[in-house]
Protein backbone atom coordinates (compact mmCIF):
# COMPACT_ATOMS: atom_id res chain seq x y z
CA UNK A 1 0.00 0.00 0.00
CA UNK A 2 2.89 2.32 0.73
CA UNK A 3 3.92 2.23 -2.91
CA UNK A 4 0.40 3.08 -4.02
CA UNK A 5 0.00 6.02 -1.66
CA UNK A 6 3.48 7.48 -1.98
CA UNK A 7 2.24 10.38 -4.15
CA UNK A 8 -0.71 12.63 -3.38
CA UNK A 9 -3.41 12.95 -6.03
CA UNK A 10 -3.71 16.40 -7.62
CA UNK A 11 -6.26 18.88 -6.29
CA UNK A 12 -9.14 20.16 -8.50
CA UNK A 13 -7.11 23.34 -9.07
CA UNK A 14 -4.14 21.28 -10.26
CA UNK A 15 -6.43 19.23 -12.52
CA UNK A 16 -7.62 22.49 -14.09
CA UNK A 17 -4.01 23.60 -14.60
CA UNK A 18 -3.24 20.27 -16.29
CA UNK A 19 -6.26 20.75 -18.58
CA UNK A 20 -5.03 24.25 -19.51
CA UNK A 21 -1.63 22.76 -20.34
CA UNK A 22 -3.32 20.15 -22.54
CA UNK A 23 -5.31 22.85 -24.32
CA UNK A 24 -2.12 24.85 -24.84
CA UNK A 25 -0.32 21.83 -26.33
CA UNK A 26 -3.30 21.26 -28.66
CA UNK A 27 -3.10 24.91 -29.77
CA UNK A 28 0.60 24.43 -30.59
CA UNK A 29 -0.26 21.29 -32.59
CA UNK A 30 -2.83 23.15 -34.68
CA UNK A 31 -0.39 26.05 -35.17
CA UNK A 32 2.25 23.62 -36.43
CA UNK A 33 -0.27 22.26 -38.92
CA UNK A 34 -0.90 25.73 -40.34
CA UNK A 35 2.81 26.56 -40.36
CA UNK A 36 3.42 23.44 -42.41
CA UNK A 37 0.65 24.50 -44.79
CA UNK A 38 1.88 28.06 -45.27
CA UNK A 39 5.68 28.01 -45.01
CA UNK A 40 7.60 26.07 -47.66
CA UNK A 41 10.69 25.57 -45.49
CA UNK A 42 8.54 24.07 -42.74
CA UNK A 43 8.19 20.64 -44.34
CA UNK A 44 6.44 17.52 -43.09
CA UNK A 45 9.80 16.06 -42.07
CA UNK A 46 10.09 18.98 -39.62
CA UNK A 47 6.48 19.22 -38.43
CA UNK A 48 5.70 15.49 -38.13
CA UNK A 49 8.28 14.71 -35.38
CA UNK A 50 7.16 17.83 -33.46
CA UNK A 51 3.50 16.83 -33.76
CA UNK A 52 4.28 13.29 -32.59
CA UNK A 53 6.29 14.69 -29.65
CA UNK A 54 3.36 16.92 -28.62
CA UNK A 55 0.92 14.01 -28.92
CA UNK A 56 3.20 11.86 -26.74
CA UNK A 57 3.35 14.65 -24.14
CA UNK A 58 -0.47 14.92 -24.07
CA UNK A 59 -0.76 11.13 -23.92
CA UNK A 60 1.62 10.89 -20.94
CA UNK A 61 -0.10 13.74 -19.09
CA UNK A 62 -3.59 12.21 -19.46
CA UNK A 63 -2.43 8.68 -18.57
CA UNK A 64 -0.20 9.81 -15.70
CA UNK A 65 -2.39 12.41 -14.02
CA UNK A 66 -5.99 12.00 -15.19
CA UNK A 67 -5.86 8.18 -15.23
CA UNK A 68 -3.66 8.28 -12.09
CA UNK A 69 -1.21 5.73 -13.50
CA UNK A 70 1.71 7.42 -11.75
CA UNK A 71 -0.09 6.90 -8.43
CA UNK A 72 -0.91 3.23 -9.09
CA UNK A 73 1.05 0.11 -8.23
CA UNK A 74 3.78 -0.84 -10.67
CA UNK A 75 1.84 -3.96 -11.72
CA UNK A 76 -0.81 -1.76 -13.32
CA UNK A 77 1.83 0.24 -15.18
CA UNK A 78 3.42 -2.97 -16.43
CA UNK A 79 0.13 -4.33 -17.79
CA UNK A 80 -0.79 -1.06 -19.46
CA UNK A 81 2.66 -0.29 -20.85
CA UNK A 82 3.10 -3.82 -22.18
CA UNK A 83 -0.07 -3.55 -24.27
CA UNK A 84 0.91 -0.13 -25.58
CA UNK A 85 4.51 -1.04 -26.45
CA UNK A 86 3.46 -4.36 -28.00
CA UNK A 87 0.93 -2.58 -30.23
CA UNK A 88 3.46 0.09 -31.28
CA UNK A 89 6.18 -2.48 -32.10
CA UNK A 90 3.78 -4.74 -33.98
CA UNK A 91 2.15 -2.07 -36.12
CA UNK A 92 5.30 -0.06 -36.83
CA UNK A 93 6.93 -3.30 -38.03
CA UNK A 94 3.89 -4.08 -40.20
CA UNK A 95 3.82 -0.56 -41.68
CA UNK A 96 7.57 -0.72 -42.42
CA UNK A 97 7.16 -4.09 -44.07
CA UNK A 98 4.28 -2.84 -46.23
CA UNK A 99 6.07 0.39 -47.15
CA UNK A 100 3.69 2.78 -45.39
CA UNK A 101 6.56 4.16 -43.29
CA UNK A 102 9.74 5.08 -45.15
CA UNK A 103 12.86 6.50 -43.54
CA UNK A 104 14.23 9.38 -45.61
CA UNK B 1 -20.68 9.24 2.57
CA UNK B 2 -18.60 6.95 4.74
CA UNK B 3 -19.61 3.99 2.59
CA UNK B 4 -18.48 5.51 -0.70
CA UNK B 5 -14.74 5.69 -0.83
CA UNK B 6 -11.80 6.63 1.27
CA UNK B 7 -10.37 10.12 1.12
CA UNK B 8 -7.35 8.91 -0.83
CA UNK B 9 -9.55 7.58 -3.62
CA UNK B 10 -8.90 3.92 -3.01
CA UNK B 11 -10.95 1.11 -1.56
CA UNK B 12 -10.44 -1.66 0.95
CA UNK B 13 -11.39 -4.40 -1.50
CA UNK B 14 -8.10 -5.99 -2.52
CA UNK B 15 -7.27 -9.27 -4.13
CA UNK B 16 -4.06 -11.29 -4.39
CA UNK B 17 -2.32 -8.55 -6.36
CA UNK B 18 -3.23 -5.83 -3.85
CA UNK B 19 -5.41 -4.22 -6.51
CA UNK B 20 -9.15 -4.68 -6.91
CA UNK B 21 -9.66 -7.30 -9.61
CA UNK B 22 -12.23 -5.17 -11.45
CA UNK B 23 -9.82 -2.26 -11.62
CA UNK B 24 -6.96 -4.47 -12.77
CA UNK B 25 -9.32 -6.03 -15.30
CA UNK B 26 -10.18 -2.59 -16.67
CA UNK B 27 -6.50 -1.71 -17.06
CA UNK B 28 -5.84 -5.01 -18.88
CA UNK B 29 -8.88 -4.42 -21.11
CA UNK B 30 -7.68 -0.91 -21.98
CA UNK B 31 -4.22 -2.29 -22.68
CA UNK B 32 -5.75 -4.76 -25.15
CA UNK B 33 -7.63 -1.90 -26.80
CA UNK B 34 -4.29 -0.55 -28.02
CA UNK B 35 -4.13 -3.57 -30.34
CA UNK B 36 -7.64 -2.87 -31.61
CA UNK B 37 -7.11 0.82 -32.36
CA UNK B 38 -3.53 0.16 -33.50
CA UNK B 39 -4.94 -2.08 -36.24
CA UNK B 40 -7.42 0.59 -37.35
CA UNK B 41 -4.82 3.38 -37.31
CA UNK B 42 -2.33 1.23 -39.22
CA UNK B 43 -5.03 0.37 -41.73
CA UNK B 44 -5.64 4.08 -42.34
CA UNK B 45 -1.92 4.86 -42.62
CA UNK B 46 -1.54 2.06 -45.14
CA UNK B 47 -4.23 3.35 -47.48
CA UNK B 48 -4.23 7.13 -47.01
CA UNK B 49 -1.42 8.02 -49.41
CA UNK B 50 -2.24 5.72 -52.30
CA UNK B 51 -3.39 6.74 -55.75
CA UNK B 52 -6.86 5.42 -56.57
CA UNK B 53 -7.42 7.38 -59.79
CA UNK B 54 -6.94 4.27 -61.95
CA UNK B 55 -9.95 2.68 -60.27
CA UNK B 56 -12.27 5.66 -60.83
CA UNK B 57 -14.69 6.05 -63.77
CA UNK B 58 -13.41 8.46 -66.45
CA UNK B 59 -13.70 12.09 -65.44
CA UNK B 60 -14.49 11.32 -61.83
CA UNK B 61 -11.99 12.53 -59.24
CA UNK B 62 -10.87 10.64 -56.15
CA UNK B 63 -12.23 12.07 -52.89
CA UNK B 64 -9.79 11.37 -50.07
CA UNK B 65 -10.41 12.21 -46.40
CA UNK B 66 -7.37 14.53 -46.34
CA UNK B 67 -8.88 16.82 -48.95
CA UNK B 68 -12.09 17.25 -46.94
CA UNK B 69 -10.86 17.81 -43.40
CA UNK B 70 -12.08 20.88 -41.56
CA UNK B 71 -9.14 21.34 -39.16
CA UNK B 72 -10.60 24.27 -37.15
CA UNK B 73 -13.79 22.30 -36.56
CA UNK B 74 -11.95 19.10 -35.58
CA UNK B 75 -9.61 21.13 -33.33
CA UNK B 76 -12.62 22.40 -31.39
CA UNK B 77 -13.98 18.83 -31.14
CA UNK B 78 -10.60 17.68 -29.80
CA UNK B 79 -10.62 20.48 -27.26
CA UNK B 80 -14.12 19.48 -26.13
CA UNK B 81 -13.06 15.86 -25.63
CA UNK B 82 -9.93 16.95 -23.73
CA UNK B 83 -12.04 19.09 -21.41
CA UNK B 84 -14.39 16.15 -20.84
CA UNK B 85 -11.41 14.35 -19.32
CA UNK B 86 -11.11 17.25 -16.88
CA UNK B 87 -14.79 17.05 -15.90
CA UNK B 88 -14.49 13.26 -15.54
CA UNK B 89 -11.55 13.52 -13.16
CA UNK B 90 -13.40 16.24 -11.23
CA UNK B 91 -16.41 13.88 -10.89
CA UNK B 92 -14.14 11.25 -9.37
CA UNK B 93 -12.49 13.82 -7.12
CA UNK B 94 -15.91 15.05 -5.93
CA UNK B 95 -16.95 11.48 -5.12
CA UNK B 96 -13.76 10.88 -3.13
CA UNK B 97 -14.51 14.13 -1.26
CA UNK B 98 -17.97 12.81 -0.46
CA UNK B 99 -19.83 15.46 -2.43
CA UNK B 100 -22.56 13.49 -4.23
CA UNK B 101 -24.21 16.54 -5.81
CA UNK B 102 -20.98 17.78 -7.34
CA UNK B 103 -20.26 14.24 -8.56
CA UNK B 104 -23.55 14.22 -10.46
CA UNK B 105 -22.89 17.68 -11.93
CA UNK B 106 -19.48 16.64 -13.28
CA UNK B 107 -20.78 13.28 -14.54
CA UNK B 108 -23.53 15.13 -16.44
CA UNK B 109 -21.01 17.67 -17.76
CA UNK B 110 -18.77 14.86 -19.01
CA UNK B 111 -21.69 13.20 -20.74
CA UNK B 112 -22.71 16.49 -22.33
CA UNK B 113 -19.21 17.22 -23.62
CA UNK B 114 -19.05 13.68 -24.99
CA UNK B 115 -22.38 14.27 -26.73
CA UNK B 116 -21.05 17.48 -28.28
CA UNK B 117 -18.06 15.52 -29.59
CA UNK B 118 -20.35 12.82 -31.05
CA UNK B 119 -22.55 15.54 -32.59
CA UNK B 120 -19.48 17.03 -34.23
CA UNK B 121 -18.50 13.65 -35.62
CA UNK B 122 -21.99 13.08 -37.03
CA UNK B 123 -21.83 16.54 -38.63
CA UNK B 124 -18.39 15.76 -40.11
CA UNK B 125 -19.53 12.40 -41.50
CA UNK B 126 -22.64 14.02 -42.98
CA UNK B 127 -20.53 16.70 -44.65
CA UNK B 128 -18.20 14.11 -46.15
CA UNK B 129 -21.07 12.02 -47.51
CA UNK B 130 -22.75 15.12 -48.98
CA UNK B 131 -19.49 15.98 -50.73
CA UNK B 132 -19.41 12.49 -52.22
CA UNK B 133 -17.05 10.55 -49.94
CA UNK B 134 -18.75 7.49 -48.45
CA UNK B 135 -17.38 4.43 -46.66
CA UNK B 136 -17.27 2.59 -50.00
CA UNK B 137 -15.69 5.37 -52.09
CA UNK B 138 -12.12 4.08 -51.77
CA UNK B 139 -9.96 2.14 -49.26
CA UNK B 140 -8.68 5.38 -47.62
CA UNK B 141 -12.23 6.62 -47.01
CA UNK B 142 -13.25 3.20 -45.75
CA UNK B 143 -10.29 3.11 -43.32
CA UNK B 144 -11.11 6.66 -42.14
CA UNK B 145 -14.77 5.92 -41.43
CA UNK B 146 -13.88 2.63 -39.72
CA UNK B 147 -11.30 4.27 -37.44
CA UNK B 148 -13.21 7.38 -36.45
CA UNK B 149 -16.52 5.50 -36.40
CA UNK B 150 -15.26 2.89 -33.95
CA UNK B 151 -13.79 5.65 -31.79
CA UNK B 152 -17.14 7.43 -31.85
CA UNK B 153 -18.86 4.17 -30.87
CA UNK B 154 -16.53 3.96 -27.87
CA UNK B 155 -17.43 7.54 -26.89
CA UNK B 156 -21.12 6.72 -27.28
CA UNK B 157 -20.76 3.66 -25.03
CA UNK B 158 -18.93 5.84 -22.50
CA UNK B 159 -21.82 8.33 -22.50
CA UNK B 160 -24.27 5.50 -21.79
CA UNK B 161 -22.17 4.42 -18.79
CA UNK B 162 -21.97 8.01 -17.52
CA UNK B 163 -25.74 8.43 -17.84
CA UNK B 164 -26.25 5.15 -15.99
CA UNK B 165 -24.07 6.33 -13.10
CA UNK B 166 -25.87 9.68 -13.07
CA UNK B 167 -29.28 7.96 -13.03
CA UNK B 168 -28.31 5.56 -10.24
CA UNK B 169 -26.87 8.38 -8.16
CA UNK B 170 -29.96 10.56 -8.71
CA UNK B 171 -32.38 7.76 -7.82
CA UNK B 172 -30.50 6.57 -4.73
CA UNK B 173 -29.40 10.00 -3.57
CA UNK B 174 -25.75 9.00 -3.92
CA UNK B 175 -23.38 6.25 -4.96
CA UNK B 176 -22.33 3.42 -2.66
CA UNK B 177 -18.72 2.27 -2.33
CA UNK B 178 -19.10 -0.37 -5.04
CA UNK B 179 -20.78 2.13 -7.37
CA UNK B 180 -18.05 4.61 -6.45
CA UNK B 181 -15.47 2.23 -7.87
CA UNK B 182 -17.58 2.12 -11.02
CA UNK B 183 -17.04 5.88 -11.39
CA UNK B 184 -13.31 5.24 -11.30
CA UNK B 185 -13.60 2.42 -13.88
CA UNK B 186 -15.78 4.50 -16.20
CA UNK B 187 -13.29 7.34 -15.73
CA UNK B 188 -10.41 5.10 -16.82
CA UNK B 189 -12.39 4.09 -19.90
CA UNK B 190 -13.27 7.71 -20.66
CA UNK B 191 -9.68 8.94 -20.38
CA UNK B 192 -8.56 6.06 -22.58
CA UNK B 193 -11.01 7.14 -25.28
CA UNK B 194 -9.48 10.61 -24.95
CA UNK B 195 -5.88 9.41 -25.39
CA UNK B 196 -6.89 7.40 -28.46
CA UNK B 197 -8.34 10.61 -29.92
CA UNK B 198 -5.07 12.44 -29.13
CA UNK B 199 -3.31 9.88 -31.36
CA UNK B 200 -6.00 9.95 -34.07
CA UNK B 201 -6.07 13.76 -34.19
CA UNK B 202 -2.31 13.90 -34.72
CA UNK B 203 -1.79 10.98 -37.09
CA UNK B 204 -4.98 11.18 -39.13
CA UNK B 205 -5.75 14.91 -39.21
CA UNK B 206 -2.54 16.88 -38.63
CA UNK B 207 0.28 14.87 -40.22
CA UNK B 208 0.02 14.86 -44.03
Amino acid sequence: MAEEHALAHPTPRQYAQIAILLAFLTAIEVSLYYLEQSIDAFTTSVSAPLLILLAVMKFVIVVGWFMHLRFEKSLVSKFFTTGFVAAIVLYVAVLFALGAIVLT
Amino acid sequence: MSDVAHADGHHDVHEGTGIDNRKLGMWVFLSSEFMFFGALISNYMLFKGRDYSAFMPTGQSVLLPRGLYDIPFTSVSSFVLLMSSLTMVLAHDALVSGDQNRTRVWLAATGMLGSVFIGGQVFEFTEFVQQGMTISSNPAASAFFMLTGFHGAHVFFGILMLLSLYGISKRQGGLTEVQGLNVELVGLYWHFVDIIWIVIFTIVYLIP
